[in-house]
């Protein structure tokens, strides 16, 4: 089976992000959001929320990938070194937002 | 009732010499069939029309030259200049020749094949026109469609039992009269069909009600993987219709047919006893295995397909290619074919297409493309997740729909799904 969303993914200082517009972090959560109703569920307004908790999991944060990928119009890259904690929604949000400001 | 293909004595005389043709809307017989003078052989016949494609297959089977025989766009010019250097006359759709580079005997009888490219670039596969004659014994008389690309297995399965069989008469279906072959069939009385399951939908799709005037009484499925909604829409559609569903390539020939409206074959017709006249079916691993009276050239003892089965109950269901079918997301593994069948199964949709798709942490996610059936008004991607939630795993579930505004349909038929 597909494990939950794993405490720990890959961060650091992605490459050739740097001509790419980018999607707003309300536009991310909004789409996070959109994930989540299509599943059954909500996507509380507090940032702090737990991702355990609320079941936001790993195919779900792949999902979110997938629309942030499809309205930029490119691929995210999620090959380079680093590890970065992904607890929280505002976890999410700031690591695509990383990704997308490098 | 089902049954499997058996090889019974089979005649290659033209017995349907004086059976109808129609071509562009001209009632001919093959006899009356224009003619193509002085082909040569070996020779690559490449057509831009049915009449041409026919004409050739006659020369062919009068003269006992070898010949291949396509549309003049699937063979493009690196294969014509394979094709010159096996052998190989080029003749193009205005009459002109390029003579073989390689100098060689013919081989009489010969008649080759070329596969669909499913798995790269198109095969060249060795027939006779007795190998290709599979349907035999005495059949009702009726009048069938002839929708394939000239060359394609299929193609020659319609051509044959035609030319081979009394009462056989043809309908031919130029790709300029794909989308209203409906009101041509029914102009001249088809009443059999052979189609991929693209096809049909397609038909189903456009117009329902122009496909049920067509007085079907035999209507065949084959070249891709055949799911129980699409032979559920046509029982419907054509209660009083045999549906029957063929698994045939070019390498193997046709294997398996089932006509019991179920998708998939029964269980037990894997690992039977031996017989010479009957092809063996069996599946190493997940992949299909066959050894096949109907073989090509060289494909003597097991051939593996290349195609990937799943049970379901007492029946086997081919789902896809091997190589395309499985995917991995996060380690746990679903078939697209058994997705795709899921999404078809939705009232709402027409067609879709399944795979995988890039994706962060899980490796691969499940991606769909669908048409959706415009006459049962909207759908949406979360009415198609919500579906495929109380259906699939979840890993199974496409989280990635995109809407196309129609189903996608390549030359021979099918739509890569």
């Amino acid at each position: 089976m597909v494990k939950r969303l794993t405490a720990w993914v890959v961060d650091g200082d992605p490459l050739g992000f740097g001509t790419m517009s980018s999607v707003a972090r309300g536009r991310v959560r909004e789409m996070m959001g959109e994930v989540m109703t299509a599943q059954g569920r909500s996507l509380p307004t507090d940032d702090t929320a737990d991702l355990r908790e609320i079941g936001f999991r790993s195919l779900d944060f792949s999902e979110l990938a997938l629309r942030v990928e499809d309205e930029l119009g490119d691929e995210l890259n999620f090959d380079a070194p680093g590890l970065r904690r992904i607890a929280t929604v505002g976890d999410v949000l700031d690591f695509i937002e990383h990704l997308q400001s490098a | 009732m089902t049954a499997a293909v058996t090889s019974r004595r089979r005649t290659t005389a033209l017995i349907g010499d004086d059976n109808t043709v129609v071509v562009a809307g001209k009632r001919l017989t093959w006899r009356t069939l224009h003619k193509l003078p002085q082909l040569p052989s070996p020779a690559a016949v490449l057509v831009d029309s049915g009449a041409d494609a026919l004409a050739a297959l006659r020369h062919h089977a009068v003269h006992g030259t070898e010949l291949l025989v396509a549309t003049e766009s699937r063979v493009d010019m690196r294969m014509r200049e394979e094709l010159g250097e096996s052998g190989f006359a080029i003749v193009l759709p205005n009459g002109e020749v390029t003579p073989a580079k390689l100098k060689r005997v013919e081989e009489s009888g010969r008649a080759w094949l070329l596969t669909s490219g499913s798995t790269g670039r198109p095969k060249r596969i060795g027939h006779t026109l007795e190998s290709l004659t599979t349907v035999t014994g005495d059949q009702p008389p009726r009048t069938w469609l002839l929708p394939y690309s000239p060359g394609t297995y299929a193609w020659w399965q319609v051509v044959t039992l035609s030319l081979t069989q009394a009462d056989q008469g043809l309908v031919v279906i130029e790709p300029s009269e794909l989308e209203e072959w409906p009101a041509i069939a029914a102009e001249h009385g088809v009443t059999a069909a052979s189609g991929t399951p693209t096809f049909w939908r397609q038909a189903i799709y456009r117009d329902a009600d122009a496909l049920a005037a067509v007085p079907l009484e035999q209507i065949t499925l084959g070249g891709e993987p055949v799911d129980q909604a699409i032979l559920d829409q046509l029982r419907e559609i054509f209660p009083k219709a045999r549906i029957s569903w063929i698994y045939a390539s070019s390498e193997v020939g046709a294997s398996i047919v089932v006509h019991d409206g179920k998708a998939g074959f029964p269980k037990s017709w894997l690992d039977r006893e031996p017989d010479p006249e009957r092809p063996m079916l069996t599946v190493q691993g997940d992949e299909l295995v066959i050894r096949s009276p109907h073989h090509g050239a060289g494909l003597v003892g097991a051939v593996h397909t290349g195609d990937r089965i799943e049970y379901d109950g007492d029946r086997v269901l081919i789902t896809g290619r091997l190589d395309t079918d499985e995917i991995n997301v996060g380690g746990s593994k679903v078939s697209a074919g058994v997705v795709r069948n899921v999404l078809m199964g939705h009232p709402g949709v027409s067609w879709a297409r399944v795979f995988a798709r890039k994706a962060p942490l899980v490796g691969r996610m499940v991606a769909a493309e669908v048409v959706p059936n415009r006459s049962l008004g909207p759908i949406t991607d979360a009415d198609l997740v919500q579906w495929c939630s109380t259906r699939l795993p979840d890993y199974g579930v496409p989280r990635r729909i995109k809407f196309l505004d129609e189903i996608p349909q390549k030359e021979t038929l099918k739509s890569d799904v």
